[in-house]
């Protein structure tokens, strides 16, 4: 493996998922209530993804998210809080209440932003590689993106620009199976979505993506790669998604019991408990001391959001235009 | 099954869309085989089947394009010649799209009593399908990265000696082999195997699989070393090669390269060549079991299989290996063609008599 994994690696992974899925049911039970402007796309069932990906970068890395894009800033390390209130559209948001679910962006972080735009992150994650090539700072990008985008142009173009220019990156696929509601064995002619690597020179590799050990030792050999120079890759992660594209997609296009069967046999936390516990890594006391203070974590930072103040009309064009 | 009336003429063809992807690709130079070739491969195949009289061949299907691309092709070669490509009968079994689809697959072409089937893959592909075949003979071809147990061969080849053998125009006696194989056993439940290459590692977890770093290597049990293989067993292959057919397999102690040592550098994976201690070494022989000694610095391990890591274990558990003949079978593609050629199997008219051709060279001459 890359890397050994210690018990603390272990907790902050454990950590990390909780928190995004905690997140993601929370906001889902809130949605419902009609609290929440605008459109949110759940991230559930896809946290080892995020997680194990970015357990390898460091706030000089830049990442380029997805509508989806939730698991990804917490694991890039966004404050919470601040991104609960963000999706509430309240003036203590991430980006001032007026990004909400879809441009949550924290730079401190290296979170460039999720992303309405299917497709959109991997040019933009050229940009940021090339710049931390140009300035040596030995920074990577990675870009998110998913199995509908892997057919935008946007996505191919980058491809050979950033294979052409060596540039720092890795392009992570998760293919959770569908891109809105078309099956990815409808709009993608190969096995993979990473044996596209192929015809842009670049390796492309395929890994489980529930098993959190297999992505974090995936995702680590493409950053070393992308980090000492050797220029892109492509990850596939295989996923699923719990929730449908968006909340309120009744998923009329997936079998009866289907998103049951995956919770109970594919959930990637689930699959992580069981192997650390029965390794003796962690004890399931460990695991419930996390997922009572994520609880506790997600519920504050609702209650705070809800009571945040919404931005005001002297907020309308802060943040708007920036000058270099 | 759509033809009930398949016999031992048949040939099953197995070709998993989903084998080849792992992370060698990105940490080592492995290439990348797409369906396409895939396609282009199995053609060849077929047109030769063909040729030597093979009308039923079997696959499996799969939702990757490599059943269509077939069909596709097949349909272009039928409106052109129809005798040219045998009939095709894909199974009837669910689809996973992973590794178990290729154990289904065989499971079916044995119950169906094909000939001889072909495998397209490497060595953790030939690994799933000698688990099921049983005596039914395999013709390995070698699609992949650090493939050892199959060997190199023209897809023309490989189709033509399948065939021969499956229609009994050579003896399979003597054109095949029966294989050593490595068995492993953990706490008498989990049993499983290895073609090759079987080592333990001080790894936690199973990750992508893939072994490339050779700090967590301890033992490294070995069916055969060739001095020109790749993978594992290419670290007993250059300085302790042995046969495919000797008598007994390997067993080396495997340790960070240190002055105490034999230091052996060894390409573990394409373009992957890398040092390795090797402090002792021993010849296995058949049912002589070895049980496994954990990492002295680790309270884990993992036993990989050809390769690919497979069985985690712990401080309680037990884990044995021992080495077997009783391998799958398979058939020596160069010794069906040349065996075939003394036959007169690819001559279509009576032969002329060596005598005779002498006689018209001396008449020739004279003249």
């Amino acid at each position: 493996m890359t890397a050994k994994l210690k018990k603390e690696d272990l907790l902050r992974a454990y950590r990390i998922m909780r928190e995004i899925r905690e997140f993601e049911e929370r906001v889902h039970v809130e949605f419902a209530t009609g609290e929440i402007p605008g459109f949110v796309h759940l991230y559930s069932g896809e946290e080892a993804v995020a997680t194990a990906v970015c357990m390898h970068l460091t706030d000089e890395d830049r990442v380029a998210s997805t509508h989806r894009g939730h698991g990804h800033c917490i694991a890039k390390g966004v404050d919470i809080h601040g991104m609960m209130a963000e999706i509430y559209g309240k003036k203590t948001g991430t980006c001032g209440g007026k990004g909400g679910s879809m441009h949550i962006a924290d730079l401190d972080k290296g979170m460039m932003g999720a992303n309405g735009i299917v497709g959109a992150g991997p040019p933009l994650i050229c940009g940021a590689a090339l710049a931390a090539k140009c300035k040596g700072t030995k920074g990577v990008g990675v870009a998110f993106f998913g199995d509908g985008a892997s057919n935008q142009g946007t996505v191919l173009e980058s491809f050979n620009l950033a294979s052409m220019w060596k540039l720092p990156i890795l392009f992570l696929n998760e293919n959770n199976g569908f891109a809105e509601s078309t099956g990815v064995s409808y709009s993608v002619p190969t096995p993979n979505i990473s044996d596209r690597a192929a015809g842009f020179g670049m390796p492309g590799v395929t890994v489980d993506g529930n098993d959190f050990f297999a992505i974090y030792e995936a995702a680590g050999e493409a950053i070393q790669r992308a980090r000492r120079g050797d220029g892109p890759s492509v990850l596939e992660c295989k996923t699923q998604r719990f929730y449908g594209h968006f909340e309120g997609d009744a998923m009329t296009y997936r079998a009866p019991g289907e998103v049951k069967k995956l919770r109970e046999e594919s959930d990637c936390l689930k699959i992580f408990a069981k192997k650390v516990i029965s390794d003796n890594m962690i004890s399931a006391a460990e695991l419930e001391a996390i997922d009572k203070e994520v609880l506790a974590l997600i519920e504050d930072s609702v209650v705070k959001a809800k009571a945040a103040p919404n931005p005001t009309e002297a907020d309308l064009l802060t943040d708007v235009y920036i000058s270099y | 099954m759509n033809n009930p009336h398949l016999n031992s003429t048949s040939v099953g063809i197995l070709a998993n869309p989903e084998s080849g992807r792992d992370i060698r690709r990105l940490m080592a130079n492995a290439s990348l085989f797409l369906i396409a070739e895939k396609c282009n491969i199995i053609q060849k195949m077929l047109l030769a089947l063909a040729n030597v009289g093979v009308s039923n061949v079997v696959m499996m299907p799969d939702r990757s394009g490599v059943a269509a691309g077939v069909i596709h092709d097949n349909e272009i070669h039928r409106s052109i010649s129809p005798d040219s490509i045998p009939n095709i009968h894909f199974i009837e079994m669910p689809i996973d799209g992973s590794p178990v689809d290729t154990v289904r697959a065989i499971e079916q072409m044995v119950k169906m009593g094909v000939g001889a089937i072909i495998v397209l893959g490497g060595d953790s592909t030939h690994r799933l399908v000698a688990k099921v075949c049983g005596a039914t003979p395999i013709v390995p071809f070698s699609i992949g990265n650090n493939n050892v147990f199959p060997e190199f061969h023209e897809a023309t080849a490989v189709g033509t000696a399948a065939g021969l053998v499956a229609i009994g125009a050579v003896p399979l006696a003597e054109v095949s082999r029966l294989n050593k194989v490595l068995r492993v056993e953990k706490n008498d439940t989990i049993n499983d195997l290895a073609l090759v290459d079987l080592c333990i590692t001080n790894d936690q977890w199973l990750g992508t699989k893939s072994l490339w770093h050779p700090d967590s290597f301890s033992e490294l049990y070995l069916t055969f070393a060739e001095a020109d293989s790749i993978g594992l067993s290419s670290i007993a292959g250059r300085f302790h090669p042995v046969r495919r057919c000797s008598p007994y397999g390997l067993r080396l102690e495997l340790v960070p390269p240190c002055d105490d040592v034999i230091v052996i550098s060894a390409p573990i994976a394409p373009g992957l060549i890398v040092n390795v201690g090797v402090s002792n070494v021993t010849e296995i022989l058949p049912k002589e079991v070895w049980h496994v000694n954990r990492h002295p610095y680790a309270s884990r391990g993992v036993v990989a299989l050809d390769g690919e890591q497979e069985i985690e274990f712990g401080p309680s558990d037990h884990v044995k290996v021992w080495l077997e003949n009783d391998g799958p079978t398979t058939v020596n593609v160069r010794e069906v063609l040349a065996k075939a050629s003394e036959n007169h199997c690819f001559v279509k008219f009576p032969v002329m008599p060596l005598e005779n051709i002498e006689e018209r060279r001396d008449a020739f001459l004279e003249y």
